[in-house]
């Protein structure tokens, strides 16, 4: 009895307090309430920028104004957006987005108005930001890529945090402003970029007015992060690939606005921001070629130069992306967002003939006398395997093979050196499987041999797959990065470079590359044939010889097989096909073939003939970059 | 003396104390509600896990029901040595913060001083129950539980937890009181304790000494350690008598108010549902502390009778120690609110007295007359 009486005692002397406390003192506890406080912030730390080899900034952080209004101070919400209408812009989508927010939220949340706010647009609410209870501007800094879709391959782009992000690490939700790499090397370098994030506390105003700010704990700065990346040459070679054999035409004229008005496909690359088209050899008005080009030191394995065409703003993401460039990116015929240089898998064709040579001279199964009589085509069982010069190349050895590109030479080597010699040596030169650049979403590409063709088909290999193993079809896939290591490997002839598109203080420590010197000596002649030799596929394409000259190979990759009809109809020219029939094409090669130094590795997306579209290509990017050699 | 009838599921079922299970249904309830606006109206982090756990801790309630009550007095002293020998083990091993309040058994971290409290109550249940009634006026009757209430009491300020150590203290104490000790032994055991006092501070931490302090003079470190009086006290205070509505406390949802999950639920609730909501939760608790004390005088052996005073008035000390906390009454010595606050081990250890409670109630009757 004492006890419950004590207890209730006690209990209403708790009451007392609460009463002395929500109601006696309500008004004084209100105002301090309202003001005086201290809103703790967590602080967002200043990115690191990217920046070439010339220290030339790819993406660094502008300064922007965002404008946000607070409704518990804001009075009338509707009636002070409206009066916001009259000084800045703003469309009624974002009005009602934010009135649907003020009924979601506690009134005294600021919430966004407006992002990026134009000096002028500053001015005007500043002077009449005494009218404007509730309304604030806030600064921020915004990641800006200065190159914009000249490197978005290679830097890719920060956004918003996203909810999976912040599911993975909790701490991301108490940084709002906070954008984090999403692919490229913004998002491969994260941890580098990013900094860490201060605290800091706002005393506010009963209006909602920052009045002193209290910084606990100072942001650090994410790290610069210097690329390889020469941004003359990527400029350079953007150009070239763009444009192909082609020229660009007026975009003005009569004639090429009724193009495109007749034209979806065009429509739709100028919608994604696409400022030049061509005229093809027919006349015709066609966008700009598609493809990839890299370059590669040798020694270093550093990447001069990355293209991968068509790209896309980096810009529009760092920020709210908007549905509609969202929309036109992915209505965008030739999928700009594909980086074609690490997540391309083409077919190498006649630049796989590397492969296939050295396994079979590494094995002694050839030698650099060993010779095949090439009469236009090959029979094996019940089928025929065409080359690619129907009257035959008479016989070769591997030399003039490789000089001329001859599919029979390589049929036969094929045949006698097996797919698990050429798939071991495929693997050795860096195909089959990611380089390890630092850009996310790499592919693997395919290397096939007996295991693998079981594993996923269920079926056995067959002899006729490695005859079209042997002259890079069926089944092969590699991307343009790695047929790039692949000929650095070819001639560097010791080490096993890998790619880095970062600048390297020092070399660094690669394998040995391990192959039989003799073996790299007999395929360097042969690609040194191809640009010099009298019949070589790329003779018309040579570096000039006071830069040292270019070896290479070239490859035309068929996409879809020429049916009997269309060549009684006579179409079997490319460029009278469809594009997306035409076949695709490759050059590979370094320079100079004395002491080289850089790899280059060239695809264009239904291009036609390497030797007429790929190789100008390689030899003018070769060209620029020796020129400049003597760059930082 | 106690009853040895056939205890059925029938009449489980019919003497379960089905109010106590719905007041701490309401709690529960409470605290999901305000855990949600903690997170900013989100079932992530606490809300979601605590109303888990309160269904957990019902079903643990549920299961003592069938336990028989009298099993319990066998088991008082060995699960008294037990808890205190957890205690000792946590002064090596423990982890958490600096301070050793935590202990880490296969995956699950809990405090070892909550289930302490109630192995204490029931030792001294026993020791009393034990006890011949012409000695209970003999001065030195009341030297062995004092014993019982130092030993867990010295083990828990070494941790530090100065809130808990108290509360065992407190708790202890009313059941010697209850157990009818002469008033001139309670004169003295203040006295006592008043005298501890200096000696007790010598064995405060500077982190507790400093809160002491500040609660003296809460205004002399605004910013500092003060901050958590002070914002707790403007929340309640702009709460007024209806509050700002849910999800609309504007210190507790804009992170001025600290430990707002735990220990100041309490003054979450006060900013978003005023005097009003403050008041109902005290109800709500005396309703339950009044049930388990009406229930005290209807069980049939003194054991069970000290049991239920015991963890009444430990749920009352809890109560009492926040409420007084966050009101600005008590320096901030880290006490939750039973069943509202967030924490696995606390919410647990008042479900399984209540459980307690139950059990008595079913099993532990008066022999018919």
């Amino acid at each position: 009895m004492v006890l419950g009486t004590g207890m209730l005692v006690v209990t209403s002397f708790l009451a007392g307090r609460l009463y002395q406390l929500q109601v006696a003192q309500n008004n004084r506890y209100k105002r301090l309430s309202d003001r005086n406080q201290f809103d703790k912030r967590v602080v967002a730390p200043k990115r690191g920028r990217l920046v070439d080899r010339a220290s030339r900034l790819l993406a660094g952080n502008a300064e922007s104004y965002r404008l946000q209004i607070t409704p518990l101070y804001a009075g009338d919400l509707k009636a002070a957006l409206a009066q916001l209408g009259t000084i800045v812009e703003l469309n009624d989508d974002v009005i009602a987005e934010v009135l649907q927010k003020s009924a979601e939220q506690p009134s005294f949340r600021p919430i966004l108005i407006r992002e990026s706010l134009t000096q002028r647009e500053l001015a005007r609410l500043a002077v009449r930001s005494a009218y404007l209870p509730g309304v604030g501007f806030e600064k921020s800094l915004r990641r800006i890529y200065p190159q914009g879709a000249l490197t978005a391959h290679v830097t890719g782009y920060v956004s918003p945090v996203t909810e999976s992000e912040i599911e993975d690490n909790r701490a991301l939700a108490d940084l709002p402003d906070l954008a984090t790499g999403k692919i490229g090397i913004e998002y491969a370098r994260e941890a580098t970029l990013r900094g860490q994030p201060g605290n800091e506390r706002v005393e506010v105003n009963a209006r909602g007015r920052p009045i002193r700010v209290f910084r606990d704990f100072e942001p650090s700065a994410g790290k610069d992060v210097r690329l390889a990346l020469d941004i003359g040459v990527q400029q350079f070679v953007t150009e070239i690939l763009r444009m192909g054999n082609s020229e660009p035409v007026d975009m003005a004229s009569a004639e090429v606005q009724r193009a495109i008005a007749n034209d979806r496909d065009l429509k739709l690359h100028l919608a994604s921001g696409e400022n030049m088209l061509l005229r093809d050899s027919l006349g015709r008005i066609t966008p700009p070629e598609s493809g990839a080009v890299v370059v590669m030191d040798v020694r270093t394995g550093e990447v001069i130069s990355m293209v991968s065409s068509p790209t896309y703003d980096p810009n529009i993401f760092t920020e709210r992306l908007l549905t509609r460039d969202w929309r036109r990116l992915q209505e965008h015929p030739r999928n700009p967002l594909l980086n074609r240089v690490t997540a391309g898998a083409y077919a190498p064709g006649s630049t796989f003939k590397m492969v296939v040579a050295l396994a079979a001279l590494e094995a002694g199964i050839i030698s650099e006398k060993t010779r095949h009589f090439c009469n236009g085509s090959m029979d094996l069982g019940n089928r025929t395997f065409h080359c690619w010069f129907e009257d035959g190349h008479g016989s070769m050895n591997v030399i003039k093979a490789l000089e001329r590109s001859c599919d029979v030479f390589f049929y036969e080597v094929a045949l006698k050196t097996g797919i698990q010699r050429i798939k071991n040596m495929a693997l050795r030169l860096g195909l089959g499987f990611p380089t390890g650049i630092d850009i996310p979403g790499e592919k693997p590409g395919i290397i096939p041999s007996h295991d693998w063709k079981l594993a996923t088909h269920g079926v056995v290999w067959t002899p006729g797959e490695t005859v079209n193993a042997g002259i890079g079809q069926g089944y092969v896939l590699t991307t343009p990065l790695q047929l790039a290591v692949m000929i650095a490997r070819l001639a560097n002839a010791e080490l096993a470079v890998t790619p880095s598109l970062q600048v390297l203080d020092s070399p660094p420590a690669f394998e040995p590359l391990d192959i039989s010197p003799a073996a790299l000596r007999t395929i360097r002649k042969g690609m040194f044939q191809v640009t010099h030799g009298g019949l070589g596929t790329a003779r018309a394409h040579n570096l000039s010889s006071s830069l040292g000259g270019m070896a290479g190979k070239t490859g035309t990759v068929q996409v879809k097989r020429i049916t009997k009809e269309q060549r009684e109809d006579g179409i079997t020219k490319n460029i009278e096909r469809p594009w997306k029939e035409r076949d695709h094409a490759l050059f590979v090669g370094y320079a100079p073939v004395k002491n080289p130094r850089y790899a280059v590795s060239v695809v264009v997306e239904h291009g036609g003939s390497g030797s007429s579209m790929a190789a100008p290509i390689a030899r003018a990017t070769l060209q620029r970059v020796l020129q400049t050699r003597d760059m930082a | 003396m106690v009853n040895t009838d056939q205890v059925t599921f029938l009449k489980i079922v019919l003497r379960f104390p089905w109010h106590m299970l719905i007041l701490a249904g309401v709690l529960v309830t409470v605290g999901a509600l305000a855990l949600y606006s903690a997170s900013e109206g989100s079932w992530t982090p606490w809300a979601g896990r605590h109303a888990v756990r309160g269904g957990v801790g019902a079903g643990i309630m549920l299961a003592l029901a069938f336990i028989d009550f009298r099993i319990l007095r066998l088991w008082a002293y060995p699960l008294f040595i037990a808890s205190v020998g957890v205690l000792v083990a946590l002064l090596f091993v423990g982890s958490g913060n600096g301070v050793a309040r935590w202990i880490s058994v296969g995956g699950f971290t809990f405090q070892p001083s909550e289930p302490a409290k109630i192995a204490l109550i029931l030792a001294l249940a026993k020791y009393f129950n034990d006890l011949q009634p012409e000695r209970v006026r003999n001065i030195l009757t009341y030297l062995p539980p004092l014993v019982m209430i130092a030993i867990p009491f010295v083990l828990v300020i070494e941790q530090p937890d100065l809130g808990t150590a108290l509360a065992l203290a407190l708790g202890g104490l009313t059941i010697l009181f209850v157990a009818g000790m002469p008033w001139r032994y309670i004169g003295l055991a203040f006295i006592g304790v008043a005298s501890a006092v200096p000696v007790l501070w010598s064995q405060l931490r500077a982190y507790q000494k400093e809160r002491v302090m500040t609660f003296l003079n809460p205004d002399t470190d605004a910013l500092g350690a003060g901050y958590q009086i002070i914002q707790s006290k403007i929340a309640l205070g702009s709460g007024g008598i209806f509050g700002k509505g849910f999800l609309m406390g504007s210190q507790s949802q804009l992170n001025y108010l600290p430990e707002k999950q735990t220990d100041f639920v309490f003054t979450m609730i006060g900013e978003e549902f005023g005097l009003v909501g403050n008041l109902f939760i005290l109800v709500i608790y005396l309703l339950m502390i009044g049930a388990i004390i009406t229930a005290s005088f209807r069980v049939g052996s003194r054991f069970a009778q000290l049991t239920l005073v015991g963890i009444a008035t430990m749920l009352f000390l809890y109560v009492f120690v926040n409420v007084a906390m966050v009101t600005g009454l008590l320096p901030v010595v880290g006490a939750p609110l039973p069943l509202i606050s967030y924490g696995g081990t606390a919410m647990l250890t008042v479900f399984v007295g209540l459980g307690v409670v139950t059990s008595a109630c079913i099993h532990d009757r008066p022999a018919p007359e």
